[in-house]
């Protein structure tokens, strides 16, 4: 019986398994998912955590859950904001892009304003003065 | 179980990783490369059990391709298992965590199911069938565990 396959057609199929994960992989940590332009929310921390694989904060926004990423927790920690300077329940005014996928409550934040102190988490990339 | 996987993300192991530069990317990238290695041995084992490369010796070549994929496997518990104890509780709740973990389950009963039933000769009967269902799982492991940070 001749052989079903052949040995290009599952190096090929291979490829194609490892290059969408690869992309998808992508999406998450750079801002190829987020819109240009700056976007700014407000509301309470429901949730905080600083530490591999991202650092993110829960947000609740006039009752919307939103969830803000941060930048890695090495440089989330340099830029000064720790689980110490920030609690559940604070006032936080997160400022960055916003998810390009406008149903999604999601944004990645460049800078960060918690008790009247800011935190620029990415300072190349925060909105000129 | 809420406190046991507490008590994990409490260990000094989990609390350092948590907060390293350096160590959880490369626990992380160890996992991928074990993940790497265990896809790519499985489906060429695989392939050869459904009758690919029919020019290579079937005992051998699937003998050999079962080691790798087993240490390749070995590799992906014991750094899957420190990349959960940085978040243990949040993984635990996750559909999709107890997705991969249910995936796994299924492709180890695939395994012990074939070294059980597929018996006798080369490509032995009702192999490919086992074989087929190994990639399909193996595979729908891997979109969970990369799922896994998105969702
Ligand atoms: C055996 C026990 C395993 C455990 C406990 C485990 C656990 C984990 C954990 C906790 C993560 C981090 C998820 C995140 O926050 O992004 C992860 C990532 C991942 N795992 Fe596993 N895993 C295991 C085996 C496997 C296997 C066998 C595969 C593939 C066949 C796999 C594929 C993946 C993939 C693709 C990622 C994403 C890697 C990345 O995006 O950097 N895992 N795993």
């Amino acid at each position: 019986m001749q052989s079903p396959f052949n040995g290009i057609r599952s190096v090929a199929l291979t490829a194609a398994v490892m290059l969408a994960a690869g992309t998808a992989a992508y999406a998450h940590h750079g801002w190829s998912w987020t819109q240009d332009g700056f976007f700014e929310l407000r509301g309470k921390i429901t949730a905080i955590y600083i530490g591999n694989p991202h650092a993110t904060l829960d947000v609740d926004a006039e009752g919307e859950a939103w969830r803000v990423e941060m930048a890695p927790p090495s440089r989330t920690i340099a830029a000064g904001f720790t689980e110490e300077v920030a609690k559940v329940g604070d006032e936080v005014t997160a400022i960055g892009n916003r998810s390009l996928e406008a149903s999604e409550k999601r944004m990645k934040a460049v800078r960060l304003i918690v008790g009247g102190k800011t935190y620029d988490v990415y300072p190349d990339r925060v909105p000129p003065a | 179980m809420t406190e046991f996987f507490a008590g994990l993300e409490q260990l000094a192991l989990a609390r350092w990783l948590k907060a390293s530069f350096i160590a959880y990317p490369v626990v992380n990238a160890l996992h991928i490369m074990s993940i790497g290695a265990l896809l790519t041995s499985v489906l060429l084992m695989d392939l050869r059990i459904c009758g690919a490369f029919r020019s290579l010796p079937y005992a051998a070549f699937v003998a050999l391709l079962r080691r790798i994929a087993l240490a390749a496997f070995v590799g992906a518990l014991v750094t899957g298992s420190l990349l959960f104890s940085v978040k243990a509780s949040t993984y635990a709740a996750m559909p999709v965590f107890l997705a991969k973990m249910a995936l796994i389950l299924l492709a180890g009963i695939n395994f012990f199911a074939f070294l059980r039933f597929a018996r006798g000769g080369d490509e032995p009967a009702g192999s490919a069938i086992l074989a087929v269902l190994s990639i399909l799982l193996w595979t729908s492991v891997l979109f969970a565990g990369r799922f896994i940070g998105f969702l």
